[in-house]
């Protein structure tokens, strides 16, 4: 990857700050390190910040079990991730900073308003949000050229994907440098432009919505149609088995983003998802959603 | 009612790999060409499983003629893709024993998912005996009421046309749709793939015949639609949203 702009300016990325040690934010901070990149993982509290470490251990711990990696090398990837509290100090002098808290945005245009006022001018800024609006948060800060998205699926340590989000006034220069990080993180960036869902979210909306459409038109049953899409194309799951895996509740809030986002019939979100929803069966976590799941609770 | 002696009439592809796969289950399988007298053929026949080409008018004289040759208990079965059992069904004097079986090549591996489709009038009976028959046969079958695009042409050329939405406002690449699909959630086709393998053209008209039956969400991208006037239609014309050699 180039780094190298028209100007001849290099911005080589060596320290990175990861706010929210979270599911995302730790996994984050792990993939970061095991790159070489030095890592401040910060959040509010000292508790969240050494459950964020601890998990990272164990997973380390796992891989050096499985022979996937030396003690050696997952002590020096643990030596590179710093945990903390000050948001001062987590974000003095790194090269960009990965911030993966809660999906407020409100919360998360004040934290950018702050990170504006302390990070060094050139510090790139990089939200792993998957259902805030980048241009939004961008304009909260002096600096909207350096901001983009940078949306990693759950794991991040094992999912390959991240889409990087742009906005119309990303520089050409923070992409670069977004898409050559994502690279040498070991993963493959998808660019897209700032809308609802970006790429991922907005086409398996899709997916889920047309299959669940289905049912409530009463063309097929859930099995059917979860074993047709299977059997015919390979997926490794259905849209009702998927739906009920991630839990009903938060599909139907995510649905329910979207449609009110897009304004289109196609991501009006399914009946029977809401009926779902109100019956309390939402999914694995209940033992019931659109399937029964007994022997597993 | 048992399934024991079948007749496949029509030519191509799909007629020869039917055969192959029914013969291999121990069934008495008779082949017949649309061009030969394949009614008579069909006399003694417990099901009849026609894979005559996508005309309605040229399914309907299949099915007429083979009511009126076949024995009562005899079940007709067209493979087509479209929703046209219910008329096919009109045809004959045995409504009740006409259905559909789609039958979908997974492009991945040497297996078919089977579609099932119940016209409005299609008995219980009838279903439970092709059910029967298919679990011979060894295939995977799935049930639904007749309807515009099946189970599986209704999520696949949706996704197609949203995708197709996205790329040609200029949200992404189509490469960059692909491949986050695939590594992102695990699919096993972007959605450009899945339209170049299936065909542009079939994409569309399958969206057609949703957006007149179930609305104008189903409308094909524009998009879609240019891509058939220039002929690229996918894999089978080396050129669609990707170019083969």
């Amino acid at each position: 990857m180039n780094f190298e702009n028209i100007g001849g300016m290099k911005m080589e990325v060596k320290k990175i700050a990861v706010l929210g040690a979270g599911i995302m934010g730790h996994g984050i901070a792990q993939v970061c390190a095991q790159a070489g990149y030095q890592v401040n993982l910060r959040d509010t509290k000292d508790e969240f910040v050494e459950t964020g470490i601890s998990k990272i251990r164990k997973f380390l711990g796992g891989s050096v079990e499985r022979q996937r990696m030396t003690q050696a090398e997952a002590d020096a990837i643990l030596g590179r991730i710093k945990g903390m509290t000050d948001l001062k100090e987590a974000v003095k002098d790194v090269d960009i900073v990965i911030e993966a808290i809660v999906e407020d945005i409100n919360i998360k245009k004040g934290v950018y308003k702050e990170l504006d006022q302390i990070c060094r001018p050139d510090t790139i800024f990089a939200s792993n949000t998957s259902a805030q609006s980048i241009t939004e948060m961008a304009m909260a800060t002096k600096r909207p050229d350096k901001f983009i998205g940078m949306h990693w699926f759950n794991p991040p340590q094992l999912m390959r994907g991240i889409e990087v989000i742009t906005h119309d006034k990303t520089s050409k220069e923070t992409l670069d440098i977004m898409v050559g990080l994502c690279k040498k993180l070991g993963k493959e960036p998808g660019i897209c432009k700032d809308s609802p869902g970006f790429i991922v979210n907005r086409l398996i909306q899709i997916w889920y919505n047309e299959g669940l459409n289905m049912f409530d038109e009463g063309i097929a049953e859930p099995q059917d149609i979860d074993t047709a899409l299977k059997v015919a194309y390979n997926f490794r799951m259905g849209p009702f088995e998927l739906r009920d895996m991630v839990g009903l509740d938060v599909a139907l809030a995510s649905t329910g983003t979207q449609y009110r986002e897009l304004m289109r019939e196609q991501f009006r979100p399914p009946r029977c998802l809401i009926m779902k929803v109100k019956a309390g069966d939402l999914g694995r976590k209940t033992g019931r959603g659109f399937y029964e799941y007994k022997s597993e609770r | 009612m048992k399934i024991r002696a079948i007749n496949i009439i029509g030519e191509g592809e799909l007629a020869t790999k039917l055969k192959e796969l029914v013969s291999k289950a121990d069934f008495k399988v008779i082949a017949s060409e649309l061009t030969g007298d394949y009614a008579r053929q069909a006399a003694d026949v417990d099901l009849v499983l026609e894979v005559a080409p996508e005309d309605i008018a040229v399914k309907k004289r299949v099915f007429k003629s083979c009511d009126a040759k076949c024995g009562k208990e005899t079940i007709l079965a067209t493979t087509t893709a479209n929703p046209w059992v219910t008329q096919l069904a009109k045809a004959t004097k045995r409504p009740e024993k006409v259905i559909g079986l789609n039958f979908t090549k997974n492009p991945f591996e040497e297996k078919y998912l089977v579609q099932i489709v119940r016209g409005l009038q299609t008995s219980d009976e009838t279903i439970q005996a092709v059910k029967e028959f298919l679990g011979k046969v060894g295939v995977t079958a799935v049930k639904l009421e007749e309807n515009p695009g099946f189970i599986l042409d209704r999520v696949i050329a949706s996704i197609v046309n949203e995708a197709a939405v996205m790329y040609s406002s200029k949200l992404a690449t189509k490469g960059d749709i692909d491949s986050m699909m695939k590594v992102c959630v695990n699919w096993p086709m972007g959605p450009f793939e899945f339209a170049d393998t299936i065909g542009v053209d079939k994409v569309v008209e399958i969206l057609e015949s949703m957006s007149q039956q179930l609305g104008p969400r189903y409308q094909p991208c524009f998009l879609l639609r240019k891509m058939v006037d220039a002929g690229w239609l996918g894999k089978k014309t080396g050129r669609g949203f990707y170019l083969y050699s």
